[in-house]
């Protein structure tokens, strides 16, 4: 998921990730900013008794960081992933702590190797992998979801937001096999919709109405699909969830 | 004077800083508007326009295209990669992130490099920060006069500002806008995250949604409306000083 910063990225892949398991698939969430979104879209408290992630990392003689040995993704999923609503599985990069970016290098590292091992995991080929980019191209550009098959940029009806996921998807499309679709949020009627296809330049795959529902369990910090199950949104995004998997 | 505002992606930063370079330079200062966003979306808010925006050269790519032997000094680089946006003020984007690959970032021109050695020499130079903490985090004492911080009534948007809050009031001055706030219980909410500070409530405004909307500088659009309105106030508040002759 990728999209201007406030664009709904969080909550669109949280909930994503809820109808999935809901359906029926295992699903790997994995939060790769590192300021809090993921967790509270998925509704998945902290879990104190979670050993942190940077414990999978070290440095090497060197001083560069890699994973310690006898670590792979399917350990670290088991050991560091927190367990979240539907029985989803919850991976995330770290956050930044008041004290400055060090503490955290160790598991933002680990989070980076760990995705790019992903693919490599026989364990994963049957798994829906659902990730949260930070805003902006950067991790797109610097390849922190290898795993992506589909970048799905999330435009509002705005002028910023849509140049924020041109760009984006611009980049997502020089890598080679990788698909990026738009999906249009908090749309308030058709000529939304139309509005974000003239700004972006092609058709959107979902267009997620604005919604009181969602807008309330943002502003209280509980998952959408908990707070309004029944929603006008929460019911596009399942019907974005049927339309990525029908390819 | 050096204005840095920071906070959570889409709390509404650039429109702050856009607006707020727009009124300073219509009260007569001489200001710098400095895009620190790899996603810069400073021009659209300035009212340069979307076209225009996706235009504007980074310094970095431009220093790094390097047709020119090379750039020596930050004045330079203002002078021969910004752009001039309405009211006079002068437009800096410092990195745009357009490829795969595109580099190193802590190498070449950095926006925390600019925003430290840009002087003001009498020019207020207000600095739309990434989205997030990095910037914050990285900013030294003396990098910024002061850091606005952009809060809105949303769980993940006020962690963000208080952690904004806490890492840049060890460092320098800290203002705190109550962004999009229609009602009491919107106030309360972020009062709540963030106690002991005074706010700087910027209400929910029609024309500012509208402005988003079709890519246009809000205060192009109504300067009376009364988001903008707080935002000029604000202004006017940061300026303090007379202006100079």
């Amino acid at each position: 998921m990728v999209g201007k910063g406030g664009a709904g990225k969080s909550v669109i892949s949280g909930t994503m990730a809820r109808v999935l398991a809901r359906d029926g698939s295992r699903v790997l969430a994995l939060d790769s900013d590192l300021l809090p979104g993921l967790s509270l879209s998925l509704g998945a408290g902290p879990d104190p008794a979670q050993p942190p992630l940077r414990e999978a990392a070290e440095k090497d003689e060197d001083g560069r960081w890699r994973l310690k040995k006898g670590i792979g993704p399917v350990r670290a999923v088991r050991r560091y992933a927190t367990d979240a609503p539907d029985g989803i599985r919850l991976l995330s990069c770290g956050k930044t702590p008041r004290e400055g970016l060090e503490p955290i290098m160790g598991s933002v590292n680990a989070f980076y190797r760990v995705v790019h091992r992903l693919e490599g995991a026989r364990t994963f080929d049957d798994w829906a992998l659902v990730g949260d980019l930070p805003a902006g191209p950067r991790q797109v550009a610097f390849g922190w979801a290898p795993y992506a098959e589909t970048f799905v940029a999330v435009v509002q009806p705005t002028a910023q937001s849509a140049l924020a996921a041109r760009r984006v998807v611009r980049v997502a499309r020089m890598r080679e096999g990788a698909r990026a679709v738009f999906v249009a949020n908090r749309v308030t009627g058709p000529a939304d919709v139309r509005h974000v296809e003239e700004l972006v330049g092609e058709s959107v795959l979902a267009a997620v109405p604005a919604d009181e529902g969602v807008a309330r369990a943002e502003r209280l910090g509980i998952a959408p699909i908990d707070h309004a199950p029944g929603s006008p949104a929460v019911a596009e995004i399942e019907r974005l969830v049927a339309a990525l998997a029908g390819g | 004077m050096k204005i840095a505002v920071a906070g959570k992606g889409g709390a509404g930063k650039t429109t702050v800083s856009g607006t707020v370079a727009r009124a300073l330079a219509r009260a007569g200062h001489s200001v710098l508007a400095l895009d620190a966003d790899a996603n810069p979306m400073l021009g659209v808010s300035l009212g340069v326009g979307p076209e225009r925006t996706e235009l504007l050269l980074g310094v970095r790519q431009g220093v790094e295209a390097g047709e020119i032997e090379h750039e020596p000094t930050v004045e330079g680089m203002v002078e021969r990669f910004g752009a001039d946006a309405p009211d006079g003020v002068r437009l800096v984007v410092a990195n745009r992130i357009e490829t795969e690959n595109p580099g190193c970032q802590c190498c070449g021109v950095s926006p925390d490099q600019l925003l430290r050695e840009l002087e003001d020499g009498g020019r207020t130079v207000i600095c739309d920060l990434e989205a997030g903490l990095g910037t914050v985090l990285r900013l030294a004492p003396g990098n910024a006069d002061v850091v606005l911080v952009v809060a809105n009534p949303t769980a993940k948007a006020l962690e963000v500002a208080r952690r904004a809050v806490a890492i840049a009031a060890d460092k320098t001055e800290v203002i705190v806008l109550a962004n999009r706030v229609r009602d009491d219980a919107d106030l309360d909410a972020i009062a709540a995250a963030i106690p002991d500070r005074e706010l700087i409530v910027i209400p929910e405004d029609a024309t500012i949604a509208r402005a988003d909307r079709d890519g246009l500088a809000p205060i192009d659009l109504d300067p009376y409306s009364p988001g903008v309105q707080a935002l000029v106030a604000l202004a006017d508040r940061l300026a303090g000083a007379p202006v100079p002759a």
